[in-house]
């Protein structure tokens, strides 16, 4: 397992065992040029901030922002990030991919 | 969510003891599905047998199939979406991921080169060991980053240290024979580890060739030896060979051309044409 993997997994098992609710991205598919591929995976857990990265500055903002509304519904969903803006527009979407990233709650384990 | 899947927290654990335990496996992740109350199901995958259910007999059978491929090495099952036809209509959407155990960088020789290449390897990810036959090398003190410290006889430098695919070998004792002699022993075990790496000159890197081929190596077990160790990125200094290693190591992962990235994305041909600025 890779060692990211491996922080995430280990993640969602501390968060588990001590009843935190939590979020998970994994980026499933990816097009063009972008920071990180598949099975990249981030854990946003509220009390201990994020384990793993779905790929920095470019469109990472968007899939935290997925995140905590995955913590609020408690639905899964799917996203797309779309990081073809202009070169020029220093925006931080400059990469040129698009990444399909799947966004989910993690209950503790037994709810 | 259906009964037969796993949630994330219950993967979890299971994940992380089978792949500690030396085991590869597949996990479906459900990202799409008639019924959306099934999205984020999980269905792992590990030694010939499933944790958690699709549910539907068709949809599992498929999986299963994907995961035992997967799982065996077919390159054309790789990491990715999954469709997995429903017995009705319809169809599931599914995330096929693949682990292996975790990587290790095994160092032989506790030298100059072994100190930064440890730090290297931790920061990697890498499970890393350290063996030299000295006493006071192989030291918690000069190794902090290790996870295993051992003391070997380099006449049996592997007794005791289990090593597989996923293990990184870098030779750098003090010695050229020593290195010679720990590389002639792993050429003769199996599995093999996955990297193979033996510090050397060009001119010791033909004699260590010649001298294997006389034992009798088989061709194809001397191409899996990298010698002289390392990416060719002019590095002096042990810390600089340290990174070279590193380099050739993530590159084995990876993949890609070894050359500079602004040469491969031809970002100056296609600013200024052919003739450059």
């Amino acid at each position: 397992m890779t060692s990211e993997d491996l922080a995430v997994y280990r993640g969602i098992l501390e968060a588990g065992r001590a009843g935190r609710l939590c979020a998970l991205a994994t980026v499933v598919a990816t097009r063009g040029s972008t920071p990180r591929k598949n099975g990249a995976k981030m854990l946003v857990d509220p009390a201990e901030g994020l384990v793993g990265t779905v790929g920095g500055g470019c469109g990472e903002a968007q899939v935290i922002n997925a995140a905590k509304e995955a913590l609020e519904t408690g639905l899964p969903r799917m996203i797309r990030v779309d990081l073809t803006d202009d070169p020029l527009s220093w925006s931080g979407a400059i990469c040129g991919g698009v990444l399909e990233v799947f966004v989910e709650p993690v209950f503790p384990f037994g709810q | 969510m259906n009964p037969g899947f796993l949630s994330p927290s219950q993967l979890a654990p299971l994940l992380l003891a089978a792949t500690e335990g030396g085991d590869r496996a597949a996990v479906f992740m459900v990202v799409s599905h008639p019924d959306p109350k099934q999205l984020g199901g999980r269905v792992l995958f590990c030694g010939g047998e499933a944790t958690g259910s699709f549910q539907d007999s068709r949809a599992h059978a498929r999986a299963t199939t994907l995961a035992k491929r997967a799982i065996s090495g077919d390159l054309s099952v790789l990491p990715g979406l999954q469709t997995l036809p429903l017995e009705g209509a319809g169809e599931i959407l599914a995330y096929l991921e693949l682990h292996h155990p975790s990587p290790e960088l095994v160092i032989v020789g506790a030298g100059h080169i072994a100190q930064p290449m440890c730090t290297l390897g931790a920061l990697l990810g890498l499970r890393v060991r350290v063996l030299d036959d000295r006493p006071g090398f192989a030291t918690r003190e000069r190794f902090p980053e290790a996870h295993d410290l051992h003391s070997v006889d380099f006449s049996d430098p592997f007794a005791g240290v289990t090593l597989h695919p996923w293990s990184h070998l870098v030779l750098v004792t003090r010695g050229h024979r020593y290195d010679y002699e720990c590389l002639r022993k792993v050429l003769m075990r199996s599995p093999l580890p996955g990297y193979i790496g033996m510090i050397s000159s060009r001119r010791r890197a033909r004699a260590t060739f010649d001298a294997l081929r006389q034992e009798g190596i088989e061709p194809e077990l001397l191409l899996k030896v990298h010698t002289p160790i390392g990416l060719d990125i002019g590095a002096q200094t042990p810390a600089e060979i340290a990174v070279s290693v590193a380099a050739e190591i993530v590159h084995l992962w990876r993949g890609g051309s070894c050359r500079p990235l602004q040469e491969t994305e031809g970002v100056l041909e296609r600013t200024f044409g052919q003739e450059g600025p």
